[in-house]
């Protein structure tokens, strides 16, 4: 969770939000300015970052996430564990700009920042009557503020809004500050789209639930993983770009990538706590019986888990290895920097387990 | 002058009648009084471009495509240009492929079937088994066609430079002009085209939903293509669609993905991506047609279009500004308000936040709207011409009753 700073004086119990509240930044002593782009976010008068649209969202956050503990349920954990390592790691990806081999960490990073603002499709997601689709109450839950700013705080954060920059545009600084704008390859759009064609719309895993709320909740199972998972992109940028031997604002970028991490924190959160209040809780179904919230959460989750874990890792190395026999060959000795990449190489085996096998849940 | 006698004609049925309202003090014609007349119009334009051929066909295909912007009447008139244009003789065609390929049709065809596939504006298609049995499509470009295009350029010049003098705040329409008469210029030479359809062909490789003709090149020349021969039901059939079990939803989706890979993320495209030229197999491909007009796109242009999309999509004012510009978009004065005047036009159409394909039909329209009104902005061509793409487009999805998701087709679709 962000710093207390980020919380506006309201009272810790207060669980109804207006969709302004939810959207609301408060004022800033300093904007932050992300290579001549007004991003989102600010400075407070000591100088710390305070994240956008935080200033009655995280004091809500925690005001939920209280409630659900005070009703003994608890948070759903996802396991870190279960997180594939970013491939090239951070030594490979030096080793390669220390040899001047660009492209493929300057794809890797505006393809994160693409990603990133792919998230504010978030704010399309069809929010369903609540109230006639789960059999206990919702009023004064995250689940009933969804549709209500979460899911737009979410947006705007992401892709930004306005006259103001998102992620989006502070990951695109970030690249531009470290490796001091970079030609961007040509060929970041198509394989990012190559990757997509490959993949097939998934089977409905529960068609006895309304459509739109099934879709909801494969959403948000799904953002939160990526959320979660991107921890390591995130650790992954922060060490990579705040490295003064190959870049060229260590501090700066840095400190934009330490940001976005901050602002990510609400979103995991958030997103969390819905999720966990839909586990506490019964769905009906569009044949007139029940089923536990806990099941289809949790199979949702497993699902997203296994291919995940499965199908990234590969298919980040897979990109690499396309371009990098001929990105290399600007490197002064293309088949040593090569070996000493493969020498590099982090071992990882996707866990055997989710944790969240229908049996276990 | 057929164009000018066509004018004439539209300029007396339609303004005069309104005319005599004004004057008279009656309100303005309805859509439903107005039906006769554009029944009339169109049966007007079909057969000036019919007997005209070449520039005059382009036109009625670009209108017959927009049903959310042209009457009904007219749209159904006009479709008969996508590929109902009346063929030629078989004697003429005969020659002319002897003529190209230096020797008796026999020589190179075991079959070759004398009715056509399909007549359009600069060619028609005809049905042929080559020698070794494969079974070809044989485009044969009309042996006068390139003098009457050649005579059309000329007269639509002097029309233009007519308009320029006669309205005091013109659209700029010769470089319009002299960018049509570029196009027109590749689309005649079928060795481009050759070269342009084994290009798109290697966008795709990786993905067998969407299937290229591949190119005899041995049997083609400049005049003549000989290609593949595919069948599938033409991309606006929406009853055939549906009757072979598709979902004309996901065909508009998968129309809409090919594209955006093309243009966004390859910069390399098709760029005549009207219903003839368009076809869905039962098993859910999409066939490509005709890449006489393919356009490839300076570096990196792709990704700033599709910065310029995403930036409009989410509502993000100053990523647009920066994207316009990089684009190549100027105004007079380097001002950039100009681009938020326009932007925000845009952004009213989608203040719900909507990323659901708006750009491709209400977006489009109000950018091109907006920047029609606006004499200050210099629209780069590259950019108009995907701009008629996406607006061929978004008549299709139209036509079949939903919209496209750009960013569904990026990739950015959340999961099912």
């Amino acid at each position: 969770m962000s710093a207390a700073s980020d919380s506006a004086e309201i009272a810790p119990d207060r669980l109804t939000y207006a969709r302004d509240e939810l959207l609301e930044s408060g004022s800033y002593a300093a904007p932050l300015i992300a290579g001549g782009v007004r991003c989102h976010g600010g400075f407070d008068e000591s100088g710390a970052y305070r994240s956008p649209r935080t200033i009655h969202r995280m004091p809500a956050v925690r005001a939920w996430q209280a409630r659900l503990a005070r009703d003994g349920h608890a948070l759903l954990e996802i396991p870190r564990a279960a997180m594939p390592p970013q491939y090239p790691n951070v030594e490979q990806a030096a080793l390669l700009l220390e040899n001047g081999v660009r492209d493929p960490i300057v794809r890797t990073l505006t393809v994160i920042s693409i990603v990133e603002g792919f998230g504010a499709i978030i704010r399309d997601v069809r929010v369903p009557d609540l109230a006639s689709l789960v059999v206990e109450p919702i009023e004064g839950t995250a689940l009933a503020h969804l549709g209500g700013g979460l899911f737009e705080a979410h947006a705007r954060d992401e892709s930004g809004w306005k006259d103001e920059g998102g992620h989006k545009q502070m990951w695109e600084a970030a690249r531009d500050l470290a490796l001091e704008k970079p030609k961007i390859p040509g060929d970041v759009l198509l394989r990012m789209m190559g990757r997509q064609a490959a993949r097939r719309r998934p089977e409905r895993p529960f068609p006895q639930l309304d459509e739109t709320l099934e879709r909801m909740l494969a959403i948000m199972a799904q953002v939160l993983v990526v959320e979660i998972f991107a921890e390591g992109t995130f650790d992954w940028g922060y060490r990579l770009l705040s490295n003064p031997k190959v870049s060229a604002a260590p501090e700066a970028a840095g400190a934009m990538v330490a940001h976005i991490r901050a602002d990510e924190s609400p979103h995991v959160e958030y997103l969390r706590t819905a999720l966990s209040e839909v586990r506490a809780r019964t769905l009906r179904t569009v044949d007139g019986k029940t089923l536990s919230g806990r099941s289809v959460v949790d199979g949702l989750v497993h699902r997203i888990l296994r291919d995940v874990t499965r199908t990234r890792p590969q298919e980040q190395r897979d990109d690499l290895r396309d371009s990098l026999a001929e990105a290399v060959k600007v490197a002064p000795n293309p088949q040593r920097l090569l070996d000493e990449l493969g020498a590099l190489d982090t071992e990882w085996t996707p866990p055997a387990h989710t944790g969240f096998e229908p049996a276990a849940g | 002058m057929r164009v000018a006698s066509l004018a004439a004609y539209l300029y007396a049925i339609y303004k005069l009648p309104a005319l005599a309202r004004r004057l008279l003090g009656r309100a303005k014609a309805t859509d439903r009084e107005l039906a006769p007349t554009h029944r009339r119009a169109a049966a007007a334009i079909l057969a000036t471009a019919l007997a005209m051929r070449g520039v005059m066909i382009k036109a009625c295909q670009a209108i017959a495509t927009r049903a959310d912007v042209f009457p009904p009447e007219m749209v159904e008139t006009l479709k008969q240009c996508h590929d109902a244009v009346p063929a030629k003789p078989f004697a003429e065609v005969r020659a002319a492929v002897e003529r190209e390929l230096g020797k008796p049709l026999g020589a190179v065809f075991a079959r070759f079937e004398e009715a056509p596939i399909a007549a359009a504006s600069l060619a028609q298609v005809h049905g042929a088994t080559l020698a070794d049995g494969a079974e070809v499509a044989v485009k044969v470009q009309y042996p006068d066609i390139e003098e009457i295009v050649r005579t059309d350029l000329r007269n639509l010049e002097r029309l233009c430079r007519f308009y320029e003098w006669f309205d005091p705040q013109p659209l700029e329409l010769l470089p319009l002009l002299q960018e049509l008469t570029r196009h027109l210029g590749y689309e005649l030479d079928f060795r481009r085209e050759a070269a342009s359809a084994d290009r798109v062909r290697a966008i795709f490789a990786d993905d067998a939903r969407v299937v290229v003709p591949r190119i005899h090149p041995e049997h083609s020349t400049g005049r003549v293509l000989v290609m593949e021969r595919v069948s599938g039901i033409k991309i606006t059939e929406k009853a055939a669609l549906e009757a072979a079990g598709l979902d004309p939803a996901e065909v508009v989706q998968e129309l809409m993905g090919a594209y955006v890979r093309m243009i966004l993320a390859a910069g390399f495209f098709q760029a005549d991506p009207h219903p003839g030229n368009l076809m869905v197999t039962p098993d859910r491909k999409l066939i490509l047609l005709d890449f006489g007009l393919a356009k490839e796109l300076p570096e990196g242009y792709g990704l700033g279009l599709f910065e310029l999309m995403f930036s409009m999509m989410t509502l993000n004012e100053s990523a647009m500004i920066r994207a316009f510009q990089e684009l190549g978009f100027e105004t007079k004065t380097g001002n950039t308000d100009t681009f938020l005047l326009i932007t925000r036009r845009m952004l009213a159409r989608s203040e719900s936040g909507s990323f659901e394909g708006e750009f491709t039909e209400e977006m489009t329209d109000e950018l091109f709207e907006a920047i029609r009104q606006d004499p200050v902005v210099k629209v780069p061509s590259d950019f108009v011409l995907v701009g008629r793409v996406f607006s061929f487009l978004s008549g299709i999805a139209h036509t079949l009753g939903h919209r496209a998701n750009v960013l569904a087709a990026m990739g950015a679709g959340p999961p099912g």
